[in-house]
Formats: structure tokens, C-alpha cells, sequence
């Protein structure tokens, strides 16, 4: 199957309410066993029973995060460099912070300017073009610093990871779909590459969720407005599998955003344009086939204007 | 008057039977806006409010309400606001400290017990509640040999659920950590904070002093005892994060000033500070008024305010409002600015207790601990 013609079928939370059955119906996904991968869910990854009853289907999990730590514990020298990539990521995410804090501010107070409206527009644009120039950097940055432990610790270079390789990939072979669930993004990211899942996905069809759907888009973005220190800004996380291009994903937005401030909405808009943000509520389901909409139910994107607006397909 | 207390009296004196309607009928204290009620029945020839608000008189005259059993006491508290109190009755001229009689709200700490009068406003943050959904800690005792005080010590260790020893945490070490548990909920609130993402699951050492005024008074021992004995124990013991800013110290009243003591005495060690109601007196000029258990306290901050240093990067101290350490607290918190530190300040309507110190724990533990709700999209 080309890249073409797989689909890739974005959905919102799975809780309080599902709907993957029900939208997994209305695409006409295939017959068969699916692939599941869960390693948002860390120590409870593998738990599908109630996901099985749900898609009504074979699961056969591949078990990315029991995996991982298999690997850890047996090969010390990649653990020993894994780990120090992660601290190299973790501490260029802090300056990064530290960085962001300063501009985000700056470019809220000016979204919020009054005065003579074309100096204001000028100023508007200098300041998202400040923000997003320390989100390229930052891109860079953080691929910076991966590259040496991808170079070194790969499918092909270590016995230990092609084998795993291998039989996720025979796994992958045997099912007609592919299902990414939700969960902690930086797990679920980090297990999709340390076994080359990613490279692997190209060709599937994929159904995903919150976390799940945030890794398939070219770039992930981390966000919380309502956290108990308050809201921060949103934050570049590093890149995802880029399965969709285009797009980058807020799931759970109407709990996550704060949606009536609406100079922090057309912010993320601009920021991450020409991309569309698009809003994954529960309920949400969109359909992409060959890059384009096919359809879209219940998904909303963020607009210029400060609102978020319902997103309709191509 | 307190408005149901006007409706009671408003025909006639009450008789017992509808006295005892009343009170049967009624929550007690009587909250009316910011006015507080007080309400005790009984025969004495007084009665007063004991509450420990600075800025109030300590002890709070009832009056007796005519032709009857009942006494009354009226305070102002602003919305929001919690505080702890007893009632001082005094019969045959023997005076008596009990809890309200017509208060079932009760706080404990280590000498007893206090009622607790809850202002229009105030909460109990759910978070302080047991939650079945939370898988629980579990916590076990460690002896730890101390060079410092040349002896073993207990301390009680708190593990996050689903503890893996291929993982690596975060440390924070407590005084007066067992009280913490016992009277500030510590374990149930980590257990919620951690099932809510919103701190990491995180290892806890919980130290209790057999002599805290003296050994958190700024005593050399002590910071020697959590820097150089304690801290290398539990990295031997537990995987734990090697880096400053993942290890904490965490302590209210006099423990938060041997928090801050040993920070200072170890720079670099400890990147973050929770510092709750901090006995931080020091004096400008002349002798401090607080007795001589404070002259060590007072040596330790007037040298800390000269020489502050960086004892931690981040620093987060929480104080009652109701508290006469709130001059000191609020003193502290330009200082520690002014060296550059991450300060978080919160003030809080209440007094020096565990209850107020459990209430902050949250917004401190969060701040200090970010959890991994960043993170996850489920």
C-alpha cells in the first residue's frame, strides 16, 4: 500500500466518551488484526482489554515501553548514552524556556497593543517572527543533540535494536491498521524512535489519539493552560513522525486552553503558521487521506481572529 | 448580633427546649458574612476565646446572653480565612481550655487538638482528601548512621506507587516529616499530587528531631547531619536524580529554618526549598523579643540576611497571614530576590498550623516539582 492510500484517522480523548468505533466505521478501515502501540500509558502499557471490546477487533500490542526497558537493562552502554541524551534534551528544553517566557510575554502585551494600527501591525509581526525563529532553533537545537545517540545506537547498528526492530516490523506486516493511543507524548515519541516505529508507519493505515495524534504531525507542541501553577505558553517539543503534514494537534483543548483569551489563541495560530492547529476535543474525528481533510467531525482549528472555529474538510 | 441569634431571642427568652432546638438544629460557629459567631453552653463565670491571632487579643471575652446558659463571641474574619481556637471557661475560679463543644471541625498536631472555625469562603482543598482512584505510596523506616550527631537515626522514606528501581527520582527530605503525615496529610496529598501528574513520582525522607528547637536552630550538626549523612544514604539507597535541582528540602516553623540553614551551610547541594511559616526571627537592632530558644535562630538569619548567598535556586515559602512570623516571612522574600533566586511568596489566611502548611503544600510541591501533566495527552 502507497503512502497514498493509507489513511490516517485523527481522534480526540478517548474518555469521557469513545468514538473510535464509531469512526473507524464511518472511514471503512479494513478487516483483521490491528496493531496497537501504548507506550503513552508507561507501566500500563498493554492494558487493551476494554480497547479491545471497544474497536471490536484482534489487538496484538507492541509492547514499545516493556521493550525499552528490556534494552536498558541489557545493553548498559546505550542506556548510560540514552540517558544522557535525555538530560542534553531536558536542559535545552529549560534554556529554551527560559528564552520563550520573555518573547511570549512581549508578543501577548503587543497582540494586545492600541496605537496607530500599521505601527502596530509591524510590531505584531517582529514579535510572532521572534518567537518562531526561537521555535527553529530550538527544532534545531533539539535535533542537535539527538543525532549523535540516533547515529551511534540505530536498527542497523545495534544487534539488540534490529532485532526488536524485526519483530515489530513482522508485527506490523501482519495487521491492517495501526493504532497510536494517548499518554505521555515524550514517552510515547522517544519509544516510537528508539525502534525506528516511525520509519515503519509510513505505509499503514493509522488510527491515533491526543498523544497518538500529536506524534504523527511534523512537529509536537506541548500545552497546558490550566496546570496548578497557572498557564504557561506553549512550548515546541521537538519534531514528530511527520505521518501528517501541515497540521500540529491540541488535544482536550476546551479543558487544556483557555479559549476566551483570545490574543493567546491567534498567538498559537500565527506562531505555528503556515501549520493548522487543530483542536481535538473528545468526539473529535478527522479523516487524512493523501494530506488532504477527506473528513472532519467535531474538530475545530484555531483562528487568526482569536477564536476556534470549526475546521471543515478539504 | 449574629442574625439566627436574634431570631432565637427575638419574642421571648428561650426556654431549654428551644435552646436546645437551636443548637441541635444549628453549625456552629456562626458565620454571617466576615462576622463569626462564637457559641458555648454552659454555667461559668467566663468565658473567653483563645485563638492565637496576631493582631487580636489573645483570649476573646464572651458575653453572656440574658436569661440563659448561652454565651456568645463575635470576631471579624475576612473571607477565606481558617483558624484553629479553644474555649478558656473558667468555674469556681479554675480556668479550663477544651474544644468547642457545637464544632465537630477539629485539627490535630502534636500537642492535642484544636477546633477549627472555617470563614465564609474557605475550603478544604479536595486534593487533602483520600481518593480511592490514587494507587497509594508505601513508606518504610531506614536507620541511618549519623557522623553528625555520632548515632543512628529512623527516618521514614516515602516510595511513589509502582516504584521501579530502574528509574530515577527526585528527593525530597522533610522535617518534622512524620508530623507531616500525621497532621498535614503529607502522604495522602503526594499520592493525589502524583496520581494528578501534577508533581513526579518522587522519593520523600521524612526526619523527625528527638529535639527540634535546638537542632533546627540553625545547628551545624544538623545541616551536616541531611548533607552529609542522610543525602549520601539515600543516593546509596534509592536511584535518584544526581542533580541539585531534583533534590529538596521541605520544613515549617523552626524546621524551615533548618531547611534554610542547611542549604546555606551546603550551597549547590539542594536547588529547592519549601519554607513554611519559617521561624526566620532576626533583629535589626538591640535584642529580639522571642525568647532565648530563639537566640540561635536569630544568629543564623542575621548572618544569613549579611551573607545570603544562593542556598537553593528555587525557594518557596508560604506563611499565615494570622502569624506574627508574616513580618519575617515578607522580609525575607526581597532578600532572597535580590540574589537572583527563583522566590515564590504565598500568604494564606491562617495561622501557624498544620492544617495552613498542608493547604499550601500543592501550590509549593508544583511549583518546586513540576509533574509530568505537560506532558501527557490522554
Amino acid at each position: 500500500m502507497s503512502t497514498e492510500q493509507c489513511m490516517r484517522l485523527i481522534l480526540g480523548p478517548q474518555s469521557p466518551a469513545h468514538n473510535i468505533d464509531a469512526a473507524m466505521m464511518a472511514a471503512g478501515l479494513p478487516e483483521g488484526t490491528f496493531a496497537t502501540i501504548t507506550a503513552g500509558w508507561q507501566e500500563a502499557e498493554n492494558d487493551i482489554d476494554t480497547l479491545r471490546e471497544i474497536v471490536g477487533r484482534p489487538l496484538v500490542d507492541l509492547r514499545l515501553y516493556a521493550r525499552a526497558d528490556d534494552v536498558f537493562r541489557t545493553d548498559e552502554a546505550l542506556a548510560a548514552a540514552h540517558r544522557e541524551r535525555q538530560n542534553r534534551l531536558k536542559e535545552q528544553q529549560r534554556l529554551y524556556r527560559l528564552r520563550l517566557k520573555q518573547l511570549a510575554v512581549a508578543a501577548r502585551h503587543t497582540l494586545r497593543a492600541d496605537g496607530d494600527a500599521a505601527m502596530v501591525a509591524a510590531e505584531k509581526r517582529h514579535a510572532i517572527a521572534q518567537l518562531r525563529a526561537l521555535d527553529r532553533h530550538h527544532l534545531h537545537r533539539t535535533e542537535s543533540i539527538g543525532r549523535p545517540f540516533g547515529e551511534q545506537f540505530n536498527v542497523t547498528s545495534s544487534p539488540l535494536l534490529a532485532r526488536h526492530h524485526e519483530e515489530i516490523r513482522e508485527v506490523i506486516n501482519g495487521c491492517s491498521v495501526v493504532l497510536i493511543s494517548g499518554g505521555n507524548v515524550a514517552v510515547l515519541l522517544n519509544r516510537l524512535r528508539l525502534f525506528g516505529v516511525d520509519s515503519l508507519l509510513a505505509n499503514r493505515h493509522v488510527v491515533a489519539w491526543s498523544a497518538g495524534a500529536m506524534v504523527l504531525a511534523e512537529r509536537v507542541v506541548l500545552f497546558h493552560d490550566r496546570s496548578p501553577q497557572g498557564r504557561r505558553d506553549a512550548e515546541i517539543f521537538g519534531t514528530g513522525c511527520g505521518l501528517v503534514s501541515g497540521h500540529v494537534y491540541f488535544p482536550d483543548a476546551s479543558h487544556r486552553l483557555q479559549e476566551r483569551d483570545r490574543s493567546r489563541i491567534e498567538l498559537l495560530c500565527r506562531r505555528f503558521a503556515p501549520d493548522t492547529c487543530v483542536a481535538l476535543d473528545n468526539g473529535a474525528a478527522l479523516e487524512v487521506r493523501n494530506s488532504r481533510v477527506a473528513t472532519a467531525v467535531s474538530v475545530r482549528r484555531l483562528s487568526r481572529d482569536g477564536r476556534i472555529v470549526r475546521l471543515r474538510a478539504a | 448580633m449574629n442574625p439566627a441569634l436574634r431570631k432565637l431571642f427575638r419574642k421571648n427568652t428561650p426556654d431549654a427546649a428551644q435552646l436546645d432546638a437551636f443548637i441541635h438544629e444549628t453549625g456552629f460557629p456562626l458565620v454571617d458574612g466576615s462576622d463569626v459567631t462564637f457559641v458555648y453552653r454552659g454555667q461559668a463565670e467566663e468565658v473567653f476565646l483563645r485563638c492565637w491571632i496576631a493582631g487580636l487579643d489573645t483570649a476573646q471575652p464572651f458575653q453572656p446572653l440574658s436569661g440563659t446558659d448561652l454565651w456568645a463571641a463575635t470576631i471579624e474574619l475576612p473571607k477565606g480565612s481558617r483558624i484553629e481556637y479553644k474555649f478558656e471557661v473558667i468555674n469556681n475560679g479554675n480556668r479550663q481550655l477544651i474544644l468547642d463543644p457545637l464544632n465537630e471541625v477539629v485539627a490535630r498536631d502534636p500537642f492535642g487538638a484544636n477546633s477549627v472555625c472555617q470563614a465564609d469562603g474557605y475550603e478544604r482543598p479536595e486534593w487533602t482528601y483520600p481518593n480511592d482512584e490514587c494507587r497509594r505510596g508505601a513508606i518504610e523506616t531506614v536507620n541511618v548512621g549519623s557522623a553528625a550527631f555520632n548515632e543512628a537515626r529512623d527516618v521514614q522514606v516515602y516510595l511513589p506507587a509502582r516504584f521501579r528501581r530502574n528509574r530515577q527520582y527526585p528527593l525530597l527530605l522533610v522535617h518534622d516529616g512524620v508530623d507531616y503525615v500525621n497532621f498535614a496529610s503529607l502522604q495522602t496529598v503526594l499520592d493525589n499530587l502524583i496520581h494528578a501528574l501534577e508533581i513526579p513520582q518522587m522519593i520523600v525522607a521524612l526526619t523527625q528531631s528527638p529535639d527540634r528547637l535546638k537542632e533546627y536552630a540553625g545547628d551545624e550538626r544538623h545541616a551536616k547531619f541531611l548533607a552529609e549523612d542522610l543525602l549520601p544514604f539515600m543516593s546509596e539507597r534509592y536511584p535518584l536524580i544526581d542533580e541539585a535541582r531534583a533534590r529538596g528540602i521541605m520544613g515549617a516553623s523552626f524546621g524551615g529554618v533548618a531547611s534554610l540553614h542547611a542549604a546555606w551551610r551546603f550551597p549547590g547541594v539542594f536547588g529547592n526549598l519549601l519554607l513554611q511559616s519559617g521561624s526566620f526571627a532576626f533583629s535589626d537592632l538591640g535584642r529580639h523579643q522571642r525568647g532565648p530558644v530563639f537566640d540561635p535562630v536569630v544568629r543564623f538569619m542575621n548572618e544569613f540576611r549579611e551573607q545570603p548567598g544562593c542556598p537553593a535556586e528555587n525557594i518557596y515559602l508560604s506563611c499565615g497571614i494570622y502569624e506574627s512570623l508574616i513580618y519575617e516571612n515578607r522580609s525575607l522574600v526581597p532578600r532572597l530576590q535580590a540574589q537572583g533566586l527563583n522566590v515564590r511568596f504565598e500568604e494564606a489566611r491562617d495561622a501557624h498550623n498544620w492544617e495552613n502548611w498542608r493547604d499550601r503544600l500543592r501550590s509549593g510541591l508544583s511549583w518546586l516539582y513540576p509533574g509530568p501533566l505537560w506532558f501527557v495527552y490522554e
